[in-house]
């Protein structure tokens, strides 16, 4: 009985090895192994990243670290430098917009006419509307003065001019007087060219003309008329122009900006400056390990257990029985002097090793990726505190995710030949998990892995109840209740996988 | 059990045969085979009978790649349920012509051998003797794949007598063979067979196998209709052209139900009130009727075809399908 025994663990091992080589290099296989690494190649390159700026900043000079935190906003440029010494790296750019020269005289402009002239009719045509590019002309008020310069002679006299933009802005609110009625004490009219006309009753000397334009009104600067002419006549007929203005120009303000990094080998202060001053500062250590086993966390729960474990089970543990049906190789096995059994303990045995090494492997190379640019003091403090442990339990959790879900794929492939929808399923049903009742729970492997993983996945406080249900689900308090509960759920799925392989048959298709 | 010890084995007591006792298996509705019985001792034995007769499907059966629906199988006293106890002591070239694609002839056997537990210097060993007595040697390193059908079709044989086995299950092992590889391998057989050895082939051509085999078994959609020695099959042939045999559970019911075939052209109650003798003008249909009773749960015993005469027959095994 026991020589039995030991022969079918030998047979099954016999099994193992053989399909060994095939689940670990076949070329089918490659995107497992991609996979696995996937986490590990994203922490390298992060970790490459953290140390090609560390060399870059030392090579700039390092900064007594007493001094990172004494530069203050307000201060300027000189100053800090000379406090600091040179920074270990220095980037200046200079920003520029256009803007409006300032005229001084806030949306008002005074045209004198030297000689005066005579004239009855006066009138103001607007020619470029605004600085904004609006075509909208908006005059709160066109004076016009005689030779003693006081009276306004063109208060209250009858105007004309373009069709306003609303009946209650009409030429008259140009000549009313005032100009703080808003919006409704205006002339306005839509249209470039737009015109405005007083008649001053009869022919007098005109000496000045002043015109109040949008900003004169509380309105913005940029609505304020940019070109125009004014013109006078005798009989309203024949014009001619006294005055023309074509505005303030547009110049280019400059603002220069100026970024100081200083750096003591692990803290890095960056200094913000705008024009010459201090305008923000930033003091960090240039990697934040805590920051970094949260992200880790993250990735392995949410990406490596989820779908890298799950997806690479899927693709070696189905291929063992319905892959070799597909092929129709299968039968070798079947005419070999093995129980069924243990065929597929053998076959299972082969996808358990081939799976735990290349994502256990895979889990350690990414934790010693995201250990390796840490600050050397952290990371030995790190090590004394239960680091070691960690780096043990996300290697277990993903072998014993590989033990869980490898069971499931390998009774799958008994059943089915085709994997496409029953992974879809089992990913829904592991997904969801965390809002099945309890005892639906401990139907999936995930359920188990959760409380396996070493530091609980990060999560923020305003994730949605539901996302937060479905993402962590409830797991059994205890790493060896876990570890167990596992144990018996593949166990039961091996027994069901067993019983089927022991009544399958050979069907490749047409036979003879 | 060491490794190369028999079961059964070729000391003492005669081996007992190759029985099959009222085995049935159907595809879904379709009948596969039918309520076969048979007794075959040790020799070459061939099943004989056209492409989709039942013949794969019946060495299926007797190695355990397929479960019968009814009736029990036992080859050398052990059931093809027991693989483990089985396939030590049996060979069985498929005809599925696949081979793993990492394979080449000799890792494709030695390989094969590892699951006996056998040691791998002896597994080499063995696999050379093996590739040595199908003249396959200079082709062993390379690839399976690579190899000619009837290299494959070698290979695989091969394979089925690396073990040494006792008992042969040979799925057409001369298609694809030239003429001069065919007549070393038909010795092979024979020299296998001297041994006290089960060799049972499969072929679709009479002629192929008749003056080879020991027994012949005639199949027709998953019936046995004729075995023996070629000889009294030959005969039995002669005797009576045109007739058919049928035994059955109930005669008056399934002459009723033949009755309304239109190739019937006359049937006799049996003497003994357990069978029907049947005219039918058209054989394949005929088979085929009973095909569609014996569906329907009829049970029915064997038919004999008490009248063919040996063109007929020969037409219908070489021309099938």
């Amino acid at each position: 009985m026991a020589g039995a025994v030991s022969r079918r663990v030998r047979q099954a091992w016999t099994i193992a090895r053989i399909e060994l080589r095939r689940v670990f290099f076949a070329k089918r296989g490659l995107w497992v192994h991609v996979l696995a690494l996937l986490p590990a190649l994203v922490f390298v390159g992060h970790a490459v990243d953290v140390k090609s700026d560390r060399a870059r900043l030392g090579r700039g000079g390092l900064t007594d670290s007493a001094l990172l935190s004494t530069a203050q906003p307000g201060e300027t440029l000189e100053s800090v430098k000379e406090r600091l010494g040179k920074p270990a790296a220095e980037r200046a750019s200079a920003g520029t917009r256009r803007v409006r020269q300032r005229t001084g005289n806030s949306g008002t402009t005074t045209h004198v006419i030297e000689p005066a002239v005579e004239a009855r009719f006066v009138r103001l045509t607007v020619t470029r509307p605004t600085y904004s590019g609006d075509r909208v002309a908006r005059i709160y008020e066109f004076e016009v003065y005689g030779a003693d310069g006081r009276q306004n002679l063109a208060l209250g006299r009858p105007a004309t001019g373009s069709r306003p933009c609303a009946p209650d802005q009409g030429p008259e609110k140009a000549v009313n007087g005032s100009l703080a009625g808003g919006k409704t004490d205006r002339w306005c009219a839509e249209g470039w060219s737009a015109f405005l006309q007083v008649d001053l009753g009869a022919a007098r000397p005109v000496k000045r003309f002043v015109v109040r334009h949008a900003s004169a009104g509380g309105e913005d600067e940029d609505l304020d008329t940019r070109d125009f002419n004014i013109q006078v006549s005798a009989d309203g007929k024949r014009f001619a122009t006294v005055a023309t203005s074509s505005g303030a120009a547009l110049v280019q303000e400059r603002t220069e900006y100026r970024l100081l990094t200083y750096f003591d080998g692990r803290r890095v202060a960056r200094f913000q400056f705008v024009d010459n001053t201090l305008d923000s500062r930033n003091v960090d250590t240039l990697v934040n390990f805590t920051e970094d086993r949260a992200v880790f966390a993250g990735i392995f729960q949410y990406f490596y257990l989820r779908l890298a474990v799950f997806f690479g089970c899927l693709g070696m543990f189905m291929y063992l029985f319905s892959g070799e049906m597909t092929n129709r190789t299968l039968h070798y096995w079947f005419l070999a002097p093995a129980r069924r059994e243990v065929l597929l303990a053998g076959k299972y045995a082969a996808g358990l090793l081939a799976s735990s090494v290349i994502f256990g492997g895979g889990a350690l190379l990414a934790f010693a990726a995201m250990v390796w640019p840490q600050d050397a003091v952290e990371v030995e403090a790190y090590w004394s505190s239960g680091g070691l442990s960690d780096a043990f339990w996300y290697a277990a959790a993903a072998a014993l995710g590989c033990l869980g879900y490898g069971s499931v794929f390998l009774a799958l492939g008994v059943w089915l030949r085709k994997p496409i929808l029953p992974a879809a399923v089992l990913l829904v049903w592991e997904g969801v998990n965390g809002i099945l009742p309890h005892a639906l729970q401990k139907l999936s492997v995930l359920y188990y892995l959760q409380s396996i993983c070493p530091v609980p996945a990060p999560m923020d406080d305003d994730v949605p109840t539901l996302i937060r249900l479905l993402a962590a689900p409830a797991a059994p308090a205890s790493r060896p209740g876990a570890i167990l509960g596992l144990l018996v759920l593949t166990a039961v799925v091996l027994w069901f996988a067993g019983r089927a392989v022991r009544r399958m048959e050979i069907s490749y298709g047409a036979e003879g | 059990m060491t490794p190369g010890e028999r079961v059964g084995g070729a000391g003492g007591a005669k081996p007992p045969g190759v029985i099959l006792d009222e085995v049935s298996k159907f595809y879904g509705d379709v009948l596969g085979v039918n309520r076969v019985t048979l007794n075959i001792p040790p020799g070459i034995t061939s099943l004989v009978g056209p492409n989709g007769s039942g013949k794969t499907t019946l060495m299926n059966l007797m190695t355990g790649l397929i479960h019968p629906d009814h009736g029990s199988i036992l080859m050398r006293g052990i059931s093809p349920r027991s693989p483990e106890a089985l396939m030590r002591i049996t060979g069985y070239a498929t005809q599925y012509d696949t081979a793993p694609r990492w394979a080449t002839g000799f890792t494709f056997i030695t390989t094969g051998l590892l699951l006996f537990g056998y040691e791998r210097a002896e597994a080499e060993e063995r696999a050379w003797k093996a590739l040595e007595r199908l003249s396959l040697t200079e082709a062993a390193t390379r690839k399976v794949a690579a190899y000619s059908k009837g290299m494959r079709q070698r290979v695989r044989l091969a394979q089925a007598i690396a073990h040494d086995p006792e008992l042969l299950v040979l799925d057409e092992p001369l298609n694809g063979l030239d003429p001069l590889v065919r007549a070393e391998t038909i010795a092979l057989f024979r020299a296998l067979a001297n041994e006290g050895r089960h060799v049972i082939i499969s072929s679709h051509v009479l002629q192929e196998v008749d003056l080879i085999s020991d027994q012949v078994v005639l199949i027709a959609n998953g019936m046995v209709v004729a075995e023996g020695t070629i000889r009294t099959v030959r005969e039995e042939i002669h005797e009576h052209p045109s007739q058919y045999l049928v035994r059955c559970g109930n005669a008056s019911d399934l002459a009723s139900r033949l009755f309304s075939e239109d190739h019937i052209s006359e049937i006799k109650l049996h003497d003994d009130r357990m069978g029907l003798l049947v005219m039918t003008r058209d054989r394949e249909q005929f088979a085929r009727a009973l095909g569609r009773i014996a569906l329907d749960g009829h049970r029915i015993d064997g038919v004999v075809p008490a009248d063919e005469n040996v063109d007929a027959l020969y037409e219908y095994l070489i021309g099938g399908e």
